[in-house]
């Protein structure tokens, strides 16, 4: 591409993502006034009310994905995604964007996810939530024993035990909650590992800040583990957790590695975009 | 376990022996100065846990603002000893 077309090219991306961020805004008050009650009005039951509303969370982030393909701001891959449509299973995955909730939704017909607690309090989104069976961020222990509980229902639960978007070029930090949970569950968890290439939407990375080129979002399903593999005996939760734990964060520093195509240097992930273009 | 008075340096022991069986640290990390959360890793579940355990240890129901402001390993040793009863009562 010549400089100029590139040039272009970057604004034309820094007008689409401002306008995929109005979109995400917009779009989240007009489904939680018309679908969401919609899909909860359509049956007596409160559970398949709460399929029917996953299953439009899932349609819903689809589009948008689609939107942003189109509109030429990313490209993206899910590998083993039939992996993603079963049930009951602790979804585990590391979290580099903004958009890693979209993507994964996104290929997931029925899953509960972790939300903020403060969106309960929002006037507009505290109903799909709850209709939803979305569990608040509440603290601790309590948290793990709803998360436990959802899973040995039956439901799917996608967590990110990073608990916050990691910062590329930094090492990924865990916590161990979502051990916790896979073993007090005893369920089986399935790895999920998201890299994007260039960087973008990390944390600290304002929206504006479009990389170099179209971003690629590449999402690899890794195959299912049983916590119970991880326990030893007599042994307290709290060491086999640490395990499980070091186990994950092995599984998703390797798969950070192996990065597709492209490899960009840590100087020009970070860099800020003023940098001269023969530089970058 | 009969609840006696100890010394700083036997329950510093002890509480060694806990913190490296149940976390798997090791025993040279456990020294007063310690932060739980920050040098040893120690989460919000786990000091759940490491309180159960001391519960069962003292034989004394541990409050739980007792431990709101614990940050080192002294300051749980402080909290174990204001537990014990005074040797005139």
């Amino acid at each position: 591409m010549s400089g100029g077309g590139r040039k272009l090219n970057r604004a034309w991306r820094i007008f689409a993502t401002g306008f995929v961020f109005v979109l995400f805004g917009v779009g989240a008050l007009v489904l939680s006034l018309t679908m969401f009650p919609i899909l909860r009005l359509s049956t007596w039951h409160a559970d398949t009310a709460r399929r029917r509303i996953q299953r439009g969370m899932q349609l819903t982030f689809r589009a948008y994905m689609e939107v942003m393909r189109v509109l030429g701001i990313l490209t993206y891959r899910v590998d083993g995604a039939e992996r993603l449509r079963e049930p009951g299973r602790l979804v585990v995955a590391n979290h580099p964007t903004l958009l890693d909730v979209v993507l994964l939704v996104s290929q997931m017909p029925e899953v509960d996810c972790i939300v903020k607690q403060g969106l309960w309090r929002n006037p507009f989104l505290r109903w799909p939530v709850s209709w939803a069976g979305y569990l608040p961020n509440s603290e601790g222990e309590q948290l793990i024993e709803e998360c436990a509980a959802t899973l040995k229902h039956g439901h799917s639960l996608l967590v990110f035990p990073e608990g916050t978007r990691s910062v590329p070029g930094k090492p990924l930090r865990m916590q161990r909650g979502a051990a916790h949970i896979a073993l007090t569950a005893d369920s089986e968890i399935l790895p999920v590992t998201i890299t994007c290439d260039p960087p973008t939407l990390f944390k600290g990375n304002p929206w504006y800040r479009v990389p170099s080129r179209r971003f690629h979002l590449q999402v690899v399903v890794g195959a299912p583990i049983a916590a119970r593999d991880f326990l030893q005996d007599n042994e307290v939760q709290a060491r086999s957790a640490r395990r499980l734990t070091q186990w994950l964060l092995a599984h998703f520093d390797a798969g950070r590695s192996q990065r597709p195509e492209h490899v960009e240097t840590p100087a020009s992930m970070l860099a800020p975009v003023n940098v001269p273009r023969a530089a970058v | 376990m009969s609840v006696t008075v100890k010394s700083r340096e036997e329950i510093l022991a002890h509480l060694r022996q806990v913190l490296v069986d149940l976390f798997e640290l090791k025993p040279e990390q456990v020294v007063p100065e310690a932060n739980l959360y920050t040098d040893l890793d120690i989460d919000s579940i786990d000091a759940v846990d490491l309180f159960l355990t001391l519960k069962e240890i003292t034989g004394r129901k541990i409050q739980p603002q007792t431990f709101k402001d614990v940050r080192t390993v002294g300051d749980v040793i402080d909290a174990i000893q204001a537990l014990a009863p005074h040797p005139a009562g």
